[in-house]
Order: C-alpha cells, then sequence, then structure tokens
C-alpha cells in the first residue's frame, strides 16, 4: 500500500513537472500568426515551425539574443521577414567551424557573423566557388568546403527569409496539393477583389510592426482577420485549425526536453534510494521514470501524427527512439527485478541521447520533412527500423551495466554479491538485443526482398548490423565453455557497443556508401564521438588491469576517466 | 549419436567461437575496403569468391553437427538452439542458392520506344573467334583499377580496360592504288594552339574538313588546266551575289536582285512586293523566329510582302524547289481572295567558303596549295616542312607529311589523364600471343589482325533475353506539394508474352514489384533529366529458394524466441500441460535460470 503511495507521489510530481507552466496548454497572443498555415518543404506547417527551422538553421538555435534580450524564434522570424532592423549588420549567422574562419582571417572565437561581414569575405567567396567547382565535377568535398556550402546555404535562406513572398501562405484554390504562393503574388490565382483585402491587411501588420512596437500581441487581431481570409479563399484546401495548433503544441510543449529532464530526477531519487535507505524513495523513483516515459511516448505519438508516418525514418529520429528504447526496456526490468541498476544504467544514457538530439541541430536534424520514395508507403519500415533501433537500445542498457559492473570491479571490487547480480542483469538486456537485432535484421532481409530484389546483398549497413550481432555472439558462446566469466561478460557489453555505434552512426558518417545512403547526412563530430569512444576503452583497460592485478592495490588507479561509475 | 574425433571438433563451440570471430573481422576489414574501392569489386573479390563461400560452409558445417550432437532436444532451451542453429543453416543454403540460381538485371524502358526484351545483366561479355575456331564466350569483371578478371581467353590476353577510349583514324602509306593524303599542322601562337588534320583524296569524308571560320581542302589536277583554276582565286559574282526573284504576277513578269533590293517595294502591275528579309542558310531559332545557321548558301531563302489593293500577304520563298512557298495572310486574316502569282528564287550556287587552304596535287604527284583570306589570295608550290601563312590570323599552315598511296588506318586508343571526364566510350586491351596488343571498343565486334589469319573480337554488354516484353507506357513522377522535390515515380507498363500473346497492365513503384510468369519487375531508378525513362529491375529466383531463407529467418526469430524465453513460457503453460497429461518439459541449466517473463506470469 505504502509502496502504491510512494509510486502514485512520484508519478504526480512528474505529471505536475510536465504540465508546468500551465500556459502552455493556452493559446498565446500571437497564436493567429503561429497557427497560420505555409506551404514549405513539401508540406503544409504553422508559420510558428517555419520560424523555429529558419532562425535554428541559419543561427543554429532557436532564439537569439538582440540587444541584450532574448527573442524568441517566432519574433526574430518576424523581424527578418517583414525587415524591421538592419539584418546586414546582425552578428546572426552562425558559422563554428574553426580551421574555415582562420582560413578566410575571420576571428576564430566568434561564433555568429553578421550577413555583411560573411558577403564581403573575398577568401570566403573563393572558397564557396572552388567548392561548387569541385561538387560539378564530382569529387568529394574536403570538410572546409562542406562547411562553407553549409554557410552559403544560410546566407541564400536569409537573403530570401526578407521577403513579402518568403513564405507561400496564399492556398492553391482547388488543388490540395496544388503550389502556394506569397501574399503579393495571389492575384496568380484569385480575382484582385478577393486577395485586395488581404493585401491591406498584411500592410497594416507590416506597417504595424515596422512603427517599431514591442507589443507583437497588438498584432493579434489583424493576424487572426488575416488568416481567417486566406482560409476562406480555399476552405477546402486550408488545412484544420487544429492540425495547425498540434503542430504548434508540439513545438512549444517540448516533450522530449521534459522526459530526460523526469529521467534525471529519477535518476538523483534512485541514488538517494540507494545511498539513503531510511528514505525509501525507490517506487517514487519510478513514478518519475514512468512520468518521463510517458511524455516521451506521447510526444512521439503526437509526432507520428504530424508527420503520418513511422516514428523512426531519420537520425535524430533514431536517437529520440533509442533514448526512449533504453528507458522502456529498462523501466520493464526494473519492474521485473526490483535492482536499482537497470534504472540506474538507463537514465543517464536516456539523457545523454536526448540531449544530443536537442542540441545539435545541424548533425540531428529535427524538422519534418517528406520521405524519400524508397522510405515510402511501407508497412516493413515501421516495424524493422524501430526493433533495429530498439535493439541498440537494449545494447546501450547493458553498455551501461556494463560500465556500473566495471566502476564495481574498479572502486569496491569486495562486493562480490553485488558485481554477480549486475552481470545477471546484464546477460538479461544482451537477450533480450540479440532476440531484436536478429528480428531486426531479418525483418530488413524482408524488405529488401521486396525493394530491392535480394534478401541479403552485403550491402556495408546490412554488413555492420551483423557484424555487431556477431560481436556479441562471441562472448555468449564463449561464456558458454567458460572461456570468459562475468567480467569478460561487462567488458564486453561495452566494447561490443562500439559495433554498435559503427552500425547505427559509422556507417552513414564514417564509410558513407551503400544503399542506405537516404540516412546519411555531413556528420562532422566523427573526433568528438573518437575520442569519448577511446577513453571509454582506456577506461575498460583499466579496470581490465585492476582485475588482472596489474595494478598496486594501494595506489588509486591513474585514470583519465571521471570516477563516476556509470559512464564516461 | 556416434562422432568421431573431427566430427566432435567441427561441431564444437570451440570451433565456433573462433569462427565467429574469424567472420566478423572479415567482415569489418571488408566494409572499410569497400569504401576505398567500391561495392563490385569487394562483392567480387570476397562476398562472391571461393574462400568465403568456404567459410559459410564450414559455418554451416558447424552450425548442423552442433545441433546433431546435442541431440535429443530436451527441454526449451535445447530445442529452441536446434531451431536457431537449423534456421541459421537454411539460410545460408538459401544465401548460396541465390547466387548461383537467381537472374537479376537492368532493363531500361522508354515511354517513345517500342516493348524491350533484353535484360542487361551485370558484369560484360567477351566473344572470341580465333582463325578457323568456333567463337569462345567468357564474362569478364573490370576492377576499378583497369585490371581485367579472368586475363586470358584462350590465347588471347586481356591487358587492360578503358573507360575513356576514343576512335582515332590516320593515313599511313602502302595503298596498291594512288590516293594522295597530307598530314597539316596548323599552328597559332596567339590562339597558343597546334592542331594536327589529314586530308585524303578518299575516302571521301577527307577531302575537305571544316575547322570552323575556314575549311581545309585536298584537290587532284589531273590537267594543267584543272590545275590552273584549282590555283586561281574563284571568281565573285558581281551582278547577283545574293541572287533573283522570278516573279510572274497578274500577267506581269519580272526579275528582281535581292541584294540591291532589300527593304524596297517594286510596283508589278497593280501589285507591290516589297522584300522584307535574307537569309543565306534559313532556320528557326528556339523562337521560332527566322534566322541564318551559317554564312554559307546552304538553305537561302527570302521574306516578301505582297499587297494588291485590300489583300497583302507574305511569303517565304525557298531556293529549294522542293520548299512550296510558305504564306501567311495579313490582310484579310484570312485567305479569301489569295494572291495568284508565281515567285521563284534563284540562289546562287554555294561558292567558294571566304577562307580555305586547298592543297592541290597535279598528275605528277608534286605539292601546290591556294590559300584565300579576307586579305586576298595567294597560290604557289608546297614542300614538306614549309609553313605558309594563309593570312587568317597568325595562323601558319605547314605541310607534316605527304603520302601519295595512302591507306586509312582507324583505331581505337584511351584519351590521356587530363582528358575531361565523362569523353569516350570503354574499350578493352586484347593481344594475340605476343602481337602488338590492340583496343577494342565496346559494342562494336571488331577484327584483329595477326600474321596467322584474322581474329574477330567483340567486347559487350551481357545480356539476357526475357520470355516476355516490357512496354513502358506511360512514367509518372508525384512530387512533394509546392516544390521539386520527388514523392514517388510509378511506371506503368504492360507485359506482354509473346507465344500465346497473353497481355497484363501493370503499375510498378517502389517498394511495390509485380510478378509476371515468375520475375519479379520493379522500380528501380529514373533519370531526373529524361522523364519517358524508367529502370526496372527484373529479377528470377526458384520459389524454394525463396521459401528457404524465409523459412529459415522464422526458424531463427522463433529458435531465439524459444531459447530465451521458453522455459518461462512453458511454466505458464504448466497447468495447461498438465491437464493435457503431457510430460514435464524442464531441464536443469547451469546458465540463463532466472525466468525473465516471470514479472507477467504472475508470482
Amino acid at each position: 500500500m505504502m509502496k502504491l503511495l510512494k509510486f502514485a507521489i512520484g508519478l504526480c510530481l512528474g505529471l505536475l513537472l510536465i504540465a508546468a507552466p500551465l500556459s502552455q496548454f493556452q493559446p498565446s497572443a500571437l497564436d493567429a500568426l503561429e497557427t497560420m498555415t505555409v506551404q514549405q518543404g513539401g508540406r503544409k506547417k504553422p508559420l510558428d515551425t517555419v520560424a523555429q527551422e529558419t532562425v535554428a538553421k541559419i543561427h543554429g538555435s532557436t532564439t537569439y539574443l538582440h540587444d541584450g534580450i532574448r527573442e524568441s524564434s517566432m519574433e526574430t522570424f518576424l523581424s527578418l521577414w517583414l525587415n524591421n532592423r538592419n539584418w546586414n549588420e546582425e552578428p546572426f549567422v552562425l558559422l563554428s567551424y574553426r580551421p574555415l574562419k582562420e582560413q578566410v582571417g575571420l576571428d576564430p572565437d566568434q561564433k555568429h557573423f553578421s550577413f555583411e561581414t560573411l558577403m564581403r569575405n573575398q577568401a570566403l567567396g573563393a572558397v564557396v566557388r572552388e567548392a561548387h567547382q569541385v561538387e560539378i565535377r564530382g569529387e568529394d568535398l574536403t570538410r572546409d568546403q562542406r562547411e562553407a556550402i553549409t554557410l552559403e546555404d544560410r546566407l541564400t535562406l536569409m537573403l530570401e527569409t526578407v521577403s513579402d513572398d518568403a513564405i507561400a501562405i496564399v492556398p492553391h484554390p482547388t488543388d490540395i496539393k496544388g503550389k502556394w504562393v506569397g501574399i503579393t503574388e495571389g492575384q496568380s490565382l484569385y480575382p484582385a477583389e478577393s486577395v485586395a483585402p488581404l493585401l491591406a491587411n498584411f500592410a497594416t501588420i507590416k506597417q504595424t510592426f515596422l512603427s517599431g512596437t514591442r507589443h507583437l500581441p497588438l498584432l493579434a487581431p489583424l493576424a487572426a482577420s488575416l488568416k481567417s481570409g486566406l482560409t476562406a479563399l480555399s476552405p477546402e484546401v486550408y488545412p484544420a485549425d487544429s492540425v495547425m495548433r498540434r503542430e504548434v503544441f508540439f513545438n512549444h510543449f517540448h516533450p522530449f526536453a521534459k522526459a530526460w529532464q523526469l529521467y534525471g530526477i529519477a535518476f538523483i531519487f534512485m541514488l538517494a534510494a540507494l545511498w539513503i535507505k531510511p528514505l525509501e524513495l525507490y517506487w517514487s523513483a519510478i513514478g518519475l521514470f514512468v512520468a518521463g516515459v510517458a511524455v516521451q511516448s506521447y510526444g512521439f505519438w503526437l509526432r507520428m501524427q504530424i508527420a503520418g508516418r513511422p516514428p523512426v525514418t531519420n537520425m535524430y529520429e533514431s536517437v529520440v527512439w533509442v533514448g526512449f528504447g533504453i528507458a522502456a526496456i529498462a523501466l520493464i526490468f526494473e519492474l521485473i527485478y526490483r535492482s536499482k541498476y537497470y534504472l540506474l544504467a538507463a537514465a543517464p544514457l536516456s539523457v545523454v541521447c536526448l540531449i544530443l538530439a536537442d542540441s545539435l541541430p545541424a548533425v540531428l536534424d529535427p524538422s519534418i520533412s517528406p520521405l524519400v520514395p524508397v522510405l515510402r508507403d511501407n508497412f516493413w519500415l515501421s516495424i524493422h527500423v524501430p526493433t533495429i533501433a530498439l535493439s541498440y537500445a537494449s545494447f546501450a542498457l547493458a553498455l551501461g551495466l556494463g560500465h556500473v559492473a566495471l566502476g564495481s570491479y574498479l572502486f569496491t571490487p569486495q562486493a562480490k554479491s553485488r558485481i554477480q547480480l549486475l552481470s545477471q542483469l546484464n546477460y538479461r538486456v544482451l537477450q533480450v538485443g540479440v532476440l531484436l537485432l536478429t528480428t531486426g535484421i531479418i525483418l530488413g532481409g524482408i524488405w529488401a526482398h521486396f525493394s530491392w530484389g535480394r534478401f541479403w546483398g552485403w550491402d556495408p549497413k546490412e554488413t555492420w548490423a551483423l557484424i555487431a550481432l556477431l560481436c556479441y555472439l562471441v562472448p555468449l558462446h564463449g561464456r558458454l565453455v567458460g572461456w570468459i566469466g562475468n567480467f569478460g561478460i561487462s567488458v564486453a557489453s561495452v566494447v561490443a557497443f562500439n559495433a554498435v555505434l559503427m552500425a547505427w552512426y559509422g556507417v552513414n558518417f564514417v564509410l558513407g556508401t551503400g544503399l542506405h545512403s537516404y540516412g546519411f547526412g555531413t556528420g562532422g563530430s566523427e573526433l568528438v564521438i573518437a575520442s569519448v569512444v577511446g577513453l571509454d576503452l582506456l577506461f575498460v583497460l583499466i579496470t581490465a588491469a585492476r582485475y588482472q592485478g596489474w595494478l598496486i592495490k594501494s595506489g588509486e588507479p591513474d585514470s583519465a576517466v571521471s570516477p563516476n561509475p556509470f559512464g564516461s | 549419436m556416434k562422432l568421431n574425433h573431427l566430427g566432435q571438433f567441427l561441431g564444437s563451440i570451440k570451433l565456433a567461437v573462433p569462427l565467429l570471430g574469424a567472420i566478423a573481422t572479415i567482415l569489418i576489414f571488408t566494409t572499410f575496403y569497400e569504401s576505398e574501392v567500391g561495392s563490385a569489386v569487394v562483392q567480387q573479390e570476397i562476398y562472391k569468391s571461393p574462400w568465403f563461400g568456404a567459410l559459410m560452409f564450414l559455418l554451416a558445417l558447424n552450425l548442423g553437427i552442433s545441433t546433431l550432437s546435442r541431440y535429443p532436444w530436451r527441454g526449451a532451451r535445447k530445442l529452441g538452439f536446434a531451431i536457431t542453429h537449423w534456421g541459421l543453416v537454411v539460410i545460408i543454403a538459401g544465401s548460396a542458392a541465390v547466387i548461383h540460381l537467381s537472374v537479376e538485371g537492368m532493363l531500361l524502358a522508354r515511354t517513345d520506344a517500342g516493348p524491350v526484351s533484353s535484360l542487361r545483366v551485370e558484369g560484360d561479355l567477351l566473344e572470341v573467334a580465333a582463325p578457323g575456331q568456333e567463337p569462345q564466350q567468357a564474362s569478364l569483371f573490370i576492377k576499378s583499377d583497369g585490371t581485367v578478371v579472368p586475363n586470358r581467353v584462350g590465347n588471347l590476353s586481356l591487358l587492360g580496360y578503358s573507360d575513356r577510349a576514343i576512335k582515332t583514324v590516320h593515313f599511313e602509306t602502302g595503298a596498291a592504288v594512288d590516293n594522295p593524303a597530307v598530314r597539316l599542322r596548323l599552328s597559332s601562337d596567339r590562339m597558343g594552339q597546334t592542331l594536327d588534320r589529314w586530308l585524303a583524296a578518299a575516302p571521301a569524308a577527307y577531302r575537305q574538313i571544316d575547322i570552323g571560320p575556314a575549311e581545309l581542302q585536298i584537290v587532284k589536277a589531273d590537267s594543267p588546266q584543272a590545275l590552273r583554276q584549282a590555283l586561281t582565286a574563284p571568281a565573285e559574282n558581281p551582278n547577283n551575289p545574293w541572287g533573283t526573284l522570278q516573279v510572274s504576277w497578274a500577267g506581269v513578269s519580272r526579275t528582281i536582285d535581292v541584294r540591291s533590293q532589300l527593304g524596297q517595294t517594286s510596283q508589278i502591275g497593280s501589285g507591290e512586293l516589297k522584300l522584307l528579309g535574307f537569309w543565306p542558310d534559313f532556320r528557326l531559332d528556339s523562337n521560332r523566329q527566322p534566322e541564318t545557321a551559317s554564312p554559307q548558301f546552304r538553305n537561302p531563302a527570302v521574306q516578301l510582302e505582297l499587297a494588291n489593293g485590300e489583300t497583302t500577304e507574305r511569303w517565304f520563298v525557298f531556293s529549294n524547289p522542293a520548299f512550296e512557298p510558305v504564306r501567311a495572310a495579313v490582310q484579310p486574316p484570312d485567305f479569301l481572295r489569295p494572291i495568284a502569282a508565281d515567285i521563284r528564287y534563284e540562289a546562287p550556287v554555294s561558292p567558294e567558303p571566304d577562307a580555305f587552304f586547298r592543297v592541290v596535287v597535279d598528275a605528277q604527284g608534286s605539292l601546290h596549295y591556294a590559300a584565300r583570306a579576307s586579305q586576298g589570295f595567294k597560290s604557289g608550290p608546297l614542300a614538306v616542312g614549309e609553313a605558309i601563312a594563309p593570312g587568317w590570323a597568325d595562323f601558319e599552315i605547314t605541310l607534316a607529311e605527304y603520302l601519295p598511296q595512302a591507306q586509312v588506318k582507324r583505331a581505337t586508343v584511351p584519351l590521356p589523364e587530363t582528358a575531361p571526364a565523362d569523353s569516350g566510350e570503354p574499350a578493352l586491351l586484347v593481344a594475340v600471343g605476343a602481337e602488338e596488343p590492340v583496343w577494342v571498343p565496346w559494342g562494336e565486334p571488331t577484327t584483329v589482325s595477326t600474321p596467322a589469319g584474322d581474329w574477330y573480337v567483340a567486347f559487350s554488354p551481357k545480356l539476357l533475353q526475357l520470355p516476355f516484353a516490357v512496354k513502358l507506357n506511360d512514367f509518372i513522377v508525384e512530387r512533394n506539394e509546392g516544390s521539386e522535390s520527388v514523392a514517388m515515380w510509378t511506371s506503368a507498363v504492360t507485359l506482354m508474352e509473346p507465344h500465346t500473346g497473353e497481355r497484363a497492365d501493370r503499375r510498378v513503384w517502389m517498394n511495390h514489384p509485380t510478378w509476371f510468369k515468375g520475375w519479379k519487375i520493379a522500380q528501380a531508378s529514373w533519370n531526373p533529366g529524361d522523364l519517358s525513362q524508367s529502370t526496372l529491375q527484373v529479377k528470377r529466383e526458384p520459389w524454394w529458394v525463396t521459401g528457404l531463407t524465409w523459412l529459415g529467418s522464422l526458424m531463427v526469430i522463433v529458435g531465439v524466441g524459444t531459447m530465451f524465453y521458453g522455459r518461462s513460457v512453458a511454466k505458464k503453460l504448466r497447468v495447461v500441460a498438465d491437464l493435457l497429461g503431457m510430460p514435464e518439459v524442464e531441464e536443469r541449466e547451469s546458465v540463463g535460470t532466472i525466468p525473465i517473463m516471470g514479472f507477467f506470469l504472475g508470482r
């Protein structure tokens, strides 16, 4: 009974954190502008999404610090679109790649530059031109050139945004998939008399904005009437308001950010439960964790509704999905075994996944865009990829448990029973991973049979999924003949995860070949990942040395790794 | 089951672990190697190689024997183990069968072309016929570094491959009859270039060569008269350089000089004729406006306006008698009262080009030249090594070679590294025995001459005849709304069986193939630059091969599930089993005894 109560307290605390602040459920003053429909990038989306995507793409973040005030993406976008300040001189455009800045003589410590500075930089122009030449010749671009082209895209987008017709808001009169046009181009689709009032309305909005008002809510009634005018032009084609509102809500609700915060708090509660016995916070921690899994599930469900497709179709979604998988699998095991360690191992990993997904929009692009043809209209995609990604999540959880175990070997080798328990827990997770990865590979084979005409073709992504599986099967079979024991399984669950990383990320970004190329991106964080992997392997090496008795027992191990046993 | 020592080892886990480790290591190496050399090479060198096949066979043997040696498979764990490992054996067998028994290729269909029934299969084919022997065929595989596998077919060595070869022509002495040929070297310091060009009396295509602003010619002058004429400046046609119009209209006949009357109006009887325009080489440009393609009189035409009081018409009149005048009514806008006039345009016969360099061979075989430029005309004797300035900018022409009895030699040669990409065609370098190597162009049967006789060599794409034909009726490209990005492409095809006349209309799009007569037809790719074209993948594999892989897949998944979780499920089912009077299916194991489903199964 007490357990249930504590669980309910944890759950309610979690739900409270999700709901706060309550204002997020009320429409904002700019609601009419935010929910105005724009046709862009092959789908219809609310202006709020356009603002977020545009600002994030140019600035690398969805907020902009202007004159000491942090502006939202909507405020920044409106200012850019309606052009009410000297955007030539605002240090707005992201350029973070140091070698390129050094090469073209820009301050390497500055992160954002003004449009004018970049456009006037002759050396930069030369790099961009050379990059285009290389592209035309069909050769591989250097990192400098790739960054220069990305920068050119940012500048082009910025230039294109400063125009009344930058966004297509006038609906097509008849065709649900027809091409929309900008506000002043409306006459190409409608008679002048039906467009004129809207133009006047838009002019008033622009006037009000240009007159220097800091009170955007003043625009609300004007925006509302513009939006209803646009809807009235083509009520059949214009999407329902609830659809746009749902997406705006998703943008502002940040379910994945809320999820990692909850996982973090649950982690702290669980640590407290482990170390401070009288508090008995175990069930509250579980309650918080359940709330985290729930809000993340809800986020996925919303995203699926908005995109109208299965949950995992690109790198960003796979990272969020793996974060979810780690939490969900850990929760199931935790409920079975009540060992605390599943949750303790899973929470930091889920948090890392979700923070990564949230903070690297350049590498992991969160925007929702239409799928490439091969991924479309496909039953197998909706089960093959999530299954594979769930197996990665299982192996990630095993990695976490492996770290806890190795940390125990390193710091508390006398705690034999805990080490024994951790190995048993780890083995269960590895089983789930092997089953899911095997199933995922086979489902992929069935899909490939339909799509590419063969079950197995040694495509690099396929091959690496198999390599990852073999990397787990070898120690699991080695354990059967007694070649490795509990320590070996812990080491294996850490080391073999590198094969998963390679199959998941490396094939796309390191090898960059093969049929799975629609998941490929620009990458660029190879060095960071390589150093994290290197440090982790060093940690394993030190633990192994300690285990084998190579280190003197009295001396503290000289470790480059943080003493936190849950990760490196 | 009794097994000897070797069998025990082959079925042991002590073999399995290093074997799996070795396979993983090889695969890791292969994927990195693949990113260097490309997929085709690793497929050929590793995945489809005999040694990799042998490794897979060893794995299958290990899996199979290990399963057999643990018979009887009592308990969920052992049963699951057996199903999984046999499933893997079945998958490996199925994959081997796919490599050897399936046929697959690409089919390029066009909406504006007829049905296609030949399939382009990966790889190239070489057909070789030695003198007096039956032709021999061999499949070729060409590595990215240009090495050819195999490197011999019969007595023919395959020495190399180039994907950028061109066909060239040069002349050699040794013909039985007189056939003068000269090699001229044109050089310009200002343009910074030097060109070599062959001229020959035969074949006819080499008598004149257009080099942009001027023309190179070779002429045989068999009589002193002809020689004199060839070396004299061509006479201008001072009277009617653009020709004349013969007009007969309303009973009046007139001759009008085109050059002097351009833009002028002439009174012919009661009517008026205005000469609006003149084009020596008439054609319509992209805006359907008349223009001249060249200053040569290749298709001379004039435009006229004819008016007789109330009626006005515009005519295009061509000097080619096969072309009727093209008429347009101006006033009134229809041909209510058409103008009855007969107009013929007599253009000058194509005169000599404004600039040319002519090599004249006289009856004794001596050489002369005649050169014309805008500055003037000059002529004189021509000798090997002598440079002549014809007066075209700073160009100089040198006679580099003179062959009185020349014969044409055609050859294929690879382009140098510096040549622009995507120029040239593929070619194969072959040699018969110790003879000089020869390049054989792709897709063209070639004769290779040797002292022992002619070899016939054909280096061509590998094709397969399908038992049916595919006609592409329509290629539909759907785009994402409001953008140019492609949402889906669909081929609407008709499949035709020639013997029974059976026809089937099908639609094929990504992830949605169609089946016909045991063949699978799937959408493979498209050409963004040409929407009337679609590439389809056509494949056949025996149904039992597909069946094997699918059966194996099912066995592996069910097996792994049973191995890990069967015991827990069995516990749950024990009550049912007891009711049915089934024996206990439980067995103690040292490993993996914590039932994972316990939570759900109620404790």
